[in-house]
């Protein structure tokens, strides 16, 4: 795990923008990113990887899904030419494409297609210091080729093997400074998983409470797993 | 001349004929968000959405929403008592079996029940499913809603899929805009047409060969009153009187009295059913550890009562050797058998089997004891036990607060093992302080949905955790 660099300038986990929150990301980074369809999306640390300048980024993610008329962060890191690969199970909008899918189609850009319970799973796992599974879902399709196939309980199951992220970008709504973390409706999606499975961990917050001041009964994502924090403007 | 296809509500409505009260049903994107739209406000049946909203309810009040989301992406509305979860606990509850319906639009369905959804065909080249093939696979019946022909005129019901498949033989029923049509051994059969339609002139516009049942009928839009089931027991006895001898029963709580469903261990001793074999953190040590009391009910009435033949247990044994537990004697006399299972190995076994994850890979017991007669597999460098999911008939948990739909919120560290052991039986029932109505726990704070409760009974106020 990655810790928090000592700072007693600092409150907290809360770094005081997303480029200082994101400083050393190497390229080549495997970046797992919360969100979908514009819920629990962290646009602002997508905003400042973008401008970090870090390049041949691999993403995990739900995709490009912005929600209404604007584009994604996901959309302009493609389009500035960051992201070498996606791993995701729609990584675009199948009607309304978009800068992923055209830089795909000119091949300068990888998909990996992971239905997306089996990607939650292999995250899981990563995050749960759990080596790979064997899971009953794909069986008889594509997503079980060339994988290790055993039964259970006369069923066919397939072996997905875990996977972690360098660094998670997360959204909640509201962190204390310990790095604690509850959501909002279904913006909680990729987030409680990908917190878990990543070397470095930053959530962008609406709001940041003092150390007591979120329910324990209520924290879902615990501040073992966040590194940094960054205040949403 | 054939009738005017109907439009997508109107599948919609003949689909939702399908639906049964408390039933769980996942729904895709496209068409199958129009469900919970065309039923009844607050009815018996669970909605899901693949981001991670149990409980999608009609969409009243659009100004009010905002916070969820349905499966197309789309602004929804939960209903009272719904809740959100996250993807990961949305593929455990897919995975897991825990969804009796998965309704979904593929472009293609074949005549052994392979389909191809909407969105892999949207994406040539690249064939992407979202979680369709999650849903497919983890529904105990998937209901295919699509439009019986594509834009050009092309059959979408074929004798086989035209591109790589999301499901292989997982479709039981089709419902387009002309019929209904079952998916069986021999393929297609006709059992309902569409006002207007003939069986001869849907068979034209199908491409694969169409049985026609003999008791073909006309389709029908109006939809059953669903209400909720009645899940609230008047008393433990009540709730477990149909335990079968020899059932595998979860019991949560952790060493101490915390968590401890107290009131539902005493009913099952007063019923006395025999040949229990309990899957517990401890086969009961409250009474004989420093946290405990000598007498706080914990399993060991159970034991007493010569109802235990095997525990599946972390802590089986009591800290004092000059205190040994209830279950220590039943074990040294021969009467019970015992399974030893790292804690978070246990924790980690109950997920799997209430996620429908058949086995994982552990750390966890590499070159002890534990790890005798188990696989084991290196994995990037890094050695693992192969260890199996775990599964059991009932499970009896503690929450603090319960609404009548089973949605269950707990108190401190006595969440401990009862959210997953929740997961992992055929017959769930939780013991609370108090019992509320649908929206009183709010969507955010709900651990256990009521999707995974079966039976709610109020520990009474008079009752003591003492003998």
């Amino acid at each position: 795990m990655t810790s928090v660099p000592e700072d007693t300038g600092r409150r907290g986990k809360v770094f005081p923008s997303a480029q200082a929150a994101l400083e050393g990301i190497a390229d080549g980074a495997t970046v797992l990113i919360a969100g979908s369809v514009g819920y629990g999306v962290p646009e602002e640390l997508l905003r400042g990887l973008a401008e970090t300048g870090a390049k041949d980024l691999t993403l995990v993610c739900q995709g490009d899904w912005p929600q209404g008329p604007g584009r994604s962060g996901i959309a302009d890191l493609a389009a500035a030419g960051r992201i070498s690969k996606i791993i995701s199970p729609l990584p675009f909008h199948p009607e309304n494409g978009g800068p992923v899918k055209e830089l795909w189609q000119a091949g300068k850009l990888e998909l990996e297609i992971v239905p997306q319970g089996v990607l939650a799973e292999r995250l899981r796992a990563g995050g749960a210091g759990i080596g790979g599974v064997f899971l009953p879902a794909s069986t008889g399709t594509r997503f079980a080729e060339g994988k290790e196939l055993r039964r259970f309980d006369g069923r066919d199951h397939v072996f997905e093997a875990a996977l972690k992220g360098d660094i998670a970008l997360l959204r909640a709504r509201a962190a204390d400074t310990l790095g604690n973390l509850v959501y909002q409706g279904s913006g909680r999606n990729w987030n409680p998983t990908m917190a878990m499975a990543a070397a470095l961990t930053i959530a962008e917050v609406d709001q940041v409470h003092e150390i007591g001041g979120l329910d324990p009964e209520l924290v879902i994502t615990q501040a073992i797993f966040i590194d940094r924090l960054v205040l949403s403007a | 001349m054939p009738g005017t296809p109907l439009d997508p509500a109107g599948i919609i409505r003949r689909a939702a004929q399908e639906l049964t009260p408390g039933a769980v049903v996942a729904l895709g994107p496209g068409f199958p968000c129009l469900m919970p739209g065309e039923l009844s406000p607050g009815g018996g049946v669970w909605f899901l959405a693949d981001g991670g909203a149990l409980g999608l309810d009609a969409q009243r009040d659009p100004a009010s929403s905002g916070d969820a989301v349905d499966g197309s992406g789309g602004a929804a509305v939960l209903r009272p008592g719904g809740a959100f979860a996250g993807v990961v606990d949305v593929a455990a509850i897919l995975r897991g079996g825990h969804t009796g319906i998965a309704v979904l639009q593929p472009a293609q369905v074949s005549a052994s029940g392979d389909f191809v959804h909407w969105t892999t065909v949207a994406t040539p080249g690249l064939l992407a499913p979202g979680s369709a093939v999650d849903m497919a696979y983890g529904a105990g019946r998937v209901i295919a809603v699509l439009p019986h022909q594509s834009p050009d005129g092309q059959p979408n019901l074929v004798s086989q899929c035209s591109l790589p498949v999301d499901g292989a033989g997982q479709v039981n029923i089709i419902i387009t805009d002309v019929a209904v049509i079952g998916v069986g051994p021999a393929g297609f059969e006709l059992l309902e047409t569409a006002p207007g339609w003939t069986a001869d002139e849907i068979a034209a516009i199908t491409g694969a060969p169409l049985a026609v049942s003999s008791t073909l009928k006309e389709m029908t839009f109006d939809i059953p009153d669903l209400p909720p089931p009645n899940k609230v027991y008047a008393s433990a006895v009540a709730a477990l009187e149909d335990v079968p001898e020899g059932s595998v029963i979860n019991v949560d709580g952790f060493a101490g009295p915390g968590g401890m469903a107290h009131y539902l261990m005493v009913g099952l001793r007063d019923l006395g059913v025999k040949g229990l074999q309990l899957i517990s953190n401890t086969a009961g040590v409250a009474r004989v550890s420093a946290f405990g009391a000598p007498n706080i009910i914990d399993h060991s009435i159970l034991v007493e009562n010569h109802q235990v033949v095997k525990a599946t247990a972390s802590y089986p044994v009591s800290p004092s050797a000059s205190r040994p537990s209830a279950f220590e004697g039943a074990y040294n006399r021969g009467e019970s058998d015992l399974e030893v299972v790292p804690q978070g190995t246990l924790a980690e076994r109950l997920r799997s089997g209430g996620a429908g994850v058949a086995a994982f890979y552990t750390p966890t017991g590499v070159g002890t004891l534990l790890a005798e007669g188990k696989e084991t597999r290196t994995i990037d460098g890094k050695d693992y036990l192969l260890e199996m999911d775990m599964r059991a008939d009932y499970c009896i948990i503690r929450g603090h607060k319960a609404d009548t739909l089973g949605n269950v919120v707990y108190k401190g560290t006595s969440r401990n093992f009862n959210p997953v052991m929740a997961t992992t039986a055929r017959i769930t029932v939780v013991e609370v302080d108090e019992i509320v109505e649908p929206g009183q726990l709010g969507p955010e704070e709900i651990v256990t949905p009521g999707l995974f409760i079966d039976r709610i009974v109020l520990r009474p106020a008079e009752f003591s955790p003492y003998l």
